[in-house]
């Protein structure tokens, strides 16, 4: 009943969705279908447009999604996996730039691990100020953003930037500290696999076990859970508030291991805010987060060819993925009306 | 007969598919005070919802003083004169009493200006002649919550309605504050207001009301006069049938002598706003005993409760309490249960740190599934299945998930705070037969019945069950002697007028 409810509220949020962005697109005197078919053509027309377009760029979307469809599970209003992203590339790229005499076996883990505890300790400042302070996270995250947005980009002029000393970036990281392809000839990198692997073993960890249970006792009703499960909620939040910072540091190690093998500024267009509507859509189920997580991808993929094809700027999908999530908490909004 | 103020004709009123009035009446005379009973789901408040200006109706009249009108908003009702006190309060918690009470009232201001000197002079002349009595500077957020219902009836008077209406009002007060209230209702009808009263608590209508009408399933199925109706005639009225028979059963005097299961020494606790709630605590709880714990709320029972339960720390002294304890928290929608989670998982909520329930990590689904099945229909929730949101059952219902699940885990313990606050008549009755049934249970077999601690503010229901009782009065406990266990008596050791040894233990 549950999952019916979910598709439903996802279905009907899709479609107010559709209806609002064909809406805008005609009041700016483009032409909706031609529009839409630009960006099928560009997120699905071909192979490599699904290999190495689409399900490329929805890694680092499944991943943020599913570090803050975790955090929202627990009722950690987690909006900082932007930063905590960015805190987890700038590890992943120090780790891959130092350790090219590593075999790529331990090289590869050590990078990713190294942006996974990078993102978890963003995220520990946050979480900590509100286990042990009481301050409200959403402020906290959101402010460490900026931190971790401006300490990237001050990196890759400073400590870390190019011998050159050219551009604002790094230099390439080792080859062993890159990710293997999945299908070769193609751009699609071990990171989407990780990506699914983790959605299914959140969704079994959250669904079998204790802790998994103890975060959404937490999340769904606080109070019971302290008093009736006995649980301490501080303990869960802390836990999950850690993870969610962890996952969301992947995705920026994942990014620069698989895509760019260097940090420059602006490495993430978004994703860490994206992540937010990809997370709602999805239900925070972590399974339906990699389909959402996929449809956003082909809505970004897709964004460049409509550009070419139908001269739409592809901001225009920045401002669709902002009425994802005004039409996910409208259609909650009724459906939770019509329940009450 | 006096005139007719209200007048509330085959009133209709859907919410989706569920009909909450069916053809409701009640008629409102000037200068009553008028008892309304009935289940919980009846439709009591809605038809108070209704008649302040909350709801729309979907079929029947409102006639107030002979003309029909149409209540669009509270402020309509209030305009009309009718006024209408909260059974869950709606106060700002941010704000101090003063300013809640002058909130909305532009009507006693001159231009932009808050009228708080209008309202502190009128609340404060009020406050003497009717005998309420609540600090005006406190915040809110601050009070217990029979300040905050004492505000709430404060600020409804201060517009003085001809129709008040309260909702439930004698809940959290104590038998004196009651009293006080009812002398208040009292003489506010004599002053020729209505006084509508609802309540689930037969004597109290008994006590006080000159009219009587009683809701069942959304139809009114009695109205009467008080000399025309006693309580059997209320209950049947209410119920549509007689309770299952056998009474509840009465008081033992005799100290039991199974084993003790539960010991506090000298127990101090610190509240959550920092006080200290306990302050050296000492009790005995025995197996196949019912320790009643009595008093006016907010003087350490809460903390009494949760230390009990294993769910806080004492501050210092001894604690000893048993592995198999099961509580019924006061709050079952906030602290029982969690409303968007089914049966199997509020199950699962107390049961999943239970090795039974698990193995390693995993939780054993299965066997959860197994045991909520089993309360659903040994405690006949009435649910299709345990796959149903918790959120969807009835208060009573509610209250069976809870207290089945809880006493399957009480083999040594339960603690129970007010676990009939709400509940309707046949869903009090069953909480406390299985409360009795778990200290009884195998008593004279082996020994092994549990002890239960009834925490409750409700005097009439702790007078009844408990074997022993207490009385708790800022955060010390006091034993009732034998010959003071009466309404007055209890009442008295409340208020500090403890005539018998100080201090319980």
């Amino acid at each position: 009943m549950r999952r019916l409810s979910l598709a439903w509220t996802a279905a009907a949020a899709v479609l107010l969705t559709l209806a609002l962005a064909a809406g805008s697109l005609w009041l700016g005197g483009f032409n909706p279908l031609s529009a839409g078919a630009a960006m099928m053509r560009g997120a699905f027309g071909s192979s490599s447009a699904i290999l190495s377009i689409t399900m490329v760029r929805a890694v680092p979307l499944i991943l943020t999604g599913l570090a803050v469809a975790l955090a929202f599970r627990a009722g950690v209003w987690n909006i900082g996996a932007e930063g905590q992203l960015y805190a987890g590339a700038v590890a992943a790229v120090w780790v891959g730039l130092i350790g090219g005499d590593l075999p790529w076996f331990v090289l590869v883990p050590l990078v990713l691990t190294s942006a996974g505890v990078a993102g978890a300790l963003w995220s520990a400042i946050p979480a900590l100020m509100r286990v042990r302070l009481g301050v409200g996270e959403v402020i906290t995250t959101i402010l460490m953003n900026f931190v971790g947005i401006y300490l990237a980009a001050f990196m890759v002029v400073g400590p870390l930037q190019e011998a050159r000393g050219v551009f604002n970036q790094t230099d390439p990281i080792a080859d062993a500290a890159r990710l293997p392809l999945l299908v070769e000839g193609t751009r699609l990198h071990l990171g989407f696999l990780l990506a699914v692997m983790l959605g299914v073993g959140m969704w079994a960890t959250l669904r079998w076990t204790r802790i998994g249970f103890e975060i959404r006792a937490v999340g769904a009703a606080p109070g019971a859970a302290r008093v009736a499960g006995m649980i301490s909620p501080d303990r869960v939040v802390l836990i999950s508030f850690l993870a969610s910072g962890a996952i969301a540091g992947l995705a920026g190690g994942v990014e620069v291991a698989g895509v760019t093998f260097a940090l420059y500024e602006g490495l993430s267009p978004g994703w860490g805010y994206t992540a937010i509507a990809v997370a709602l859509l999805g239900g925070l189920h972590p399974i339906a987060v990699i389909g959402t997580g996929l449809l956003f991808g082909a809505l970004e993929g897709g964004a460049a060819e409509m550009q070419r094809a139908a001269g739409i700027p592809s901001s225009w999908v920045t401002a669709v993925e902002a009425l994802v999530i005004l039409s996910v908490l409208a259609v909650d909004q009724v459906r939770r009306r019509q329940r009450a | 007969m006096s005139e007719v103020l209200a007048r509330l004709d085959g009133i209709v009123r859907r919410f989706g598919p569920v009909t909450a009035l069916d053809g409701a009446d009640l008629e409102v005379h000037a200068g009553e005070v008028h008892g309304v009973l009935g289940e919980n789901g009846a439709g009591k408040s809605t038809l108070l919802s209704i008649l302040g200006g909350m709801l729309r109706t979907d079929a029947g009249t409102l006639t107030l003083r002979g003309a029909a009108v149409t209540l669009r908003s509270p402020r309509d009702a209030w305009a009309n004169g009718i006024g209408l006190v909260h059974q869950h309060f709606k106060l700002v918690r941010r704000l101090s009493v003063l300013e809640n009470l002058a909130l909305g009232r532009r009507d006693a201001s001159r231009g932009w200006r808050l009228p708080l000197g209008e309202v502190r002079e009128r609340a404060a002349e009020l406050m003497a002649r009717v005998g309420l009595s609540v600090d005006l500077h406190a915040m809110v957020e601050d009070l217990g919550v029979g300040d905050r219902q004492r505000v709430e009836i404060l600020k409804a008077l201060l517009r003085e309605p001809a129709l008040l209406i309260l909702d439930e009002p004698t809940a959290v007060l104590t038998p004196r504050e009651v009293e006080r209230l009812l002398t208040l209702l009292r003489s506010l009808a004599a002053d020729g207001r209505a006084v509508v009263l609802v309540t689930h608590k037969l004597d109290e209508a008994l006590s006080i009301s000159d009219h009587v009408t009683v809701l069942r399933q959304g139809r009114t199925v009695l109205s009467a006069g008080r000399s025309e109706v006693d309580a059997e005639v209320l209950t049947k009225a209410m119920v549509g049938a007689e309770l299952p028979g056998g009474s509840v059963r009465g008081p033992r005097s005799a100290a039991t002598s199974g084993e003790v299961v539960a010991r506090l020494r000298d127990v101090r606790a610190m509240g959550s706003t920092g006080v200290e709630a306990l302050r050296g605590v000492s009790l005995e709880i025995r197996r196949g005993e019912i320790v009643g714990i009595a008093g006016v709320e907010g003087n350490g029972q809460r903390e009494l409760a949760l230390v009990l339960a294993g769910r806080a720390e004492a501050a210092s002294g001894e604690v000893e309490i048993p592995s198999g304890t099961g509580f019924i928290p006061q709050d079952r929608t906030s602290e029982g249960l969690a409303l968007d989670f089914d049966l199997v998982e509020n199950v699962a909520l107390a049961v999943h740190r239970d090795g039974f329930f698990h193995s390693g990590l995993r939780l054993k689904w299965g066997e959860i599934g197994k045991r909520a099945e089993q309360v659903r229909t040994v405690f006949a929730v009435q649910a299709a299945n345990t796959r149903v949101r918790a959120g969807t059952l009835s208060g009573g219902n509610q209250q069976r998930l809870v207290v089945g699940r809880e006493l399957a885990l009480a083999t040594d313990l339960l603690v129970a705070e007010n676990p009939t606050r709400g509940l309707d008549v046949v869903a009090t009755d069953f909480v406390h037969r299985q409360m009795q049934d778990a200290v009884v249970a195998g008593r004279e077999a082996d020994g092994s019945a549990a002890a239960v601690v009834l925490i409750s503010t409700d005097l009439d229901e702790v007078l009844a069950l408990s074997d022993r009782l207490f009385v708790m009065v800022r955060s010390r406990l006091t034993e009732v002697p034998a010959d003071q266990r009466t309404r007055t008596g209890v009442g008295a050791i409340m208020l500090g007028g403890v005539t018998a040894s100080d201090d319980g233990a």
